[in-house]
């Protein structure tokens, strides 16, 4: 990719946020959270690119969920939130489907985020991109 | 003759903010404590209802307000055209959105809304009526790399000559009128292993106007690193400098100025800016009719300390106008 600002504002992958999800006493899976590396929030229409790599695996875009301002969101669905704002100092939750979860100790999770400042133009329709990435090794919660 | 009195945009403090080591209420005290009468607030940075304001924000600024004697001023929009992946935003969007900011500086109490260039002059004018409802001044935002004689901010004074209201105008950034290296940038390129030498080819090159495409090749053939190519972009861009400074695009433009912004990206410990000639401008603007705001904003690029930089930021313009009332 080319050029990308990147600010140094705070920890993408948010500290102690590792933790199994369970559903009806299944682990079905596991959540983090993430912020904005930024010094604005954004609607999250903005978003042009996000990943997940769990351990080194890339996780299948289908099975990643985006939980902001109480709603929930496939990854596919955060072009069209126009009207969804993500506030600065919010974490997000960032829900992975995966039957058994993660198993217990360390895991190393990236996050791939690239947005368009929308307000800073660079030509017509395209924007300076930010780069929002981000990695940690966490220890899950069970 | 005018009166330049000091605000604080609360943006100032937004490196703290975002890491959670101040509250909203502890930016606002920390403004109040360096002498300032009023604030300007991001409101993509600190309106937590954005892009509304609620009742309970509305009186959350309220309430620390009245705490600390410190004025609503400025309501700091940004105008996303880009909101949309597959188009620009329309004028009509832009102009839809450029309303509800008005409304929100309303709720605030502010009276001026600092709005983005990418809503066009023609836009600003079908703004008009809003503005003048609701008792709200909206001005452009004029920074670096622009200054008032560039032509893109001469379409706008045209148009607002021509319309004639008074609820139209501009917020003029001093960063517009730099005339060294942004110390940050450069403290950086250091840091990163930028040959001296050819960091001061680079600018010589911008004090000299070589276009930007041909400063790049020069260095490249000099065998710049990607530290020194790195400092390029911006200081063409949003830090560049000039030898000499738009004064008198700051002279003609002053009656049509709402507030300025006074920009710091390092103040020294013995009060001076890294690259805007204060002691130059704010003189200009003294001697001017202007009466009304230098509102305080410092950009943190080079990490540091936020409420240290303001208020030197703040020591420097008291003590450049108490030199000028004597």
């Amino acid at each position: 990719m080319a050029f990308a600002m990147k600010f140094n504002m705070i920890d993408v992958v948010v500290s102690d946020s590792l933790e199994n999800v369970y559903v009806d006493g299944k682990r079905i899976g596991y959540q983090f959270d993430i912020r904005l590396n930024y010094y604005r929030g954004h609607f999250l229409s903005v978003i042009e690119e996000f990943e997940v790599t769990v351990d080194g695996e890339k996780v299948d875009q289908s099975s990643i969920r985006f939980r902001l301002n109480g709603k929930e969101f496939g990854i596919c669905e955060l072009e069209s939130c126009y009207n969804e704002f993500w506030r600065i100092t919010d974490p997000a939750t960032i829900i992975v489907h995966e039957s058994g979860g993660l198993p217990e100790g360390e895991h190393t999770v990236e996050v791939k985020l690239i947005f368009r400042s929308p307000y800073m133009a660079i030509g017509p329709n395209k924007y300076m991109p930010v780069d929002s990435s981000g990695s940690k090794t966490l220890k899950v919660k069970f | 003759m005018g009166e330049i009195k000091k605000a604080c945009s609360l943006f100032s403090y937004g490196t703290p903010y975002i890491r959670g080591e101040m509250s909203l209420e502890a930016c606002m005290r920390a403004a109040a404590l360096i002498g300032c009468e009023g604030f300007e607030v991001v409101a993509a940075q600190m309106i937590s209802s954005y892009p509304y304001v609620t009742d309970e924000v509305a009186g959350e600024f309220a309430r620390y307000s009245e705490k600390y004697g410190i004025k609503p001023v400025c309501y700091a929009a940004n105008m996303d055209r880009g909101l949309r992946r597959d188009r620009d935003l329309t004028e009509d969007e832009m102009l839809a959105r450029a309303v509800n900011d008005i409304k929100s500086a309303h709720r605030l109490g502010c009276k001026v809304v600092r709005q983005q260039y990418l809503l066009s002059p023609k836009t600003m004018l079908h703004l008009r009526p809003y503005a003048e409802e609701y008792g709200i001044k909206v001005g452009i935002e004029i920074h670096n790399p622009e200054t008032p004689s560039t032509p893109a901010i001469m379409a706008y004074r045209e148009a607002f000559d021509k319309c004639g209201s008074e609820y139209l105008g501009f917020v003029v950034d001093f960063g517009c009128f730099s005339t060294k290296p942004n110390k940050p940038y450069w403290d950086r390129a250091f840091a990163n292993g930028a040959q001296p030498e050819l960091l001061e080819m680079l600018e010589q090159m911008r004090y000299d106007d070589v276009p930007q495409q041909e400063a790049m090749e020069r260095l490249i053939k000099a065998g710049a690193n990607d530290a020194v190519l790195g400092a390029v972009a911006g200081t063409y861009g949003f830090v560049q400098f000039r030898r000499e400074w738009d004064v008198e695009g700051l002279k003609s433009i002053i009656p049509q100025c709402l507030e300025f912004h006074a920009k710091c990206h390092y103040v020294s410990e013995d009060l001076h800016e890294a690259s805007i000639p204060y002691e130059e401008v704010l003189p200009v603007i003294a001697d001017s009719d202007f009466n009304g705001y230098a509102v305080i904003e410092y950009e943190d690029e080079g990490g540091y300390d936020s409420v240290e930089m303001t208020r030197r930021c703040a020591a420097m313009i008291d003590k450049i106008l108490a030199t000028i009332k004597k």
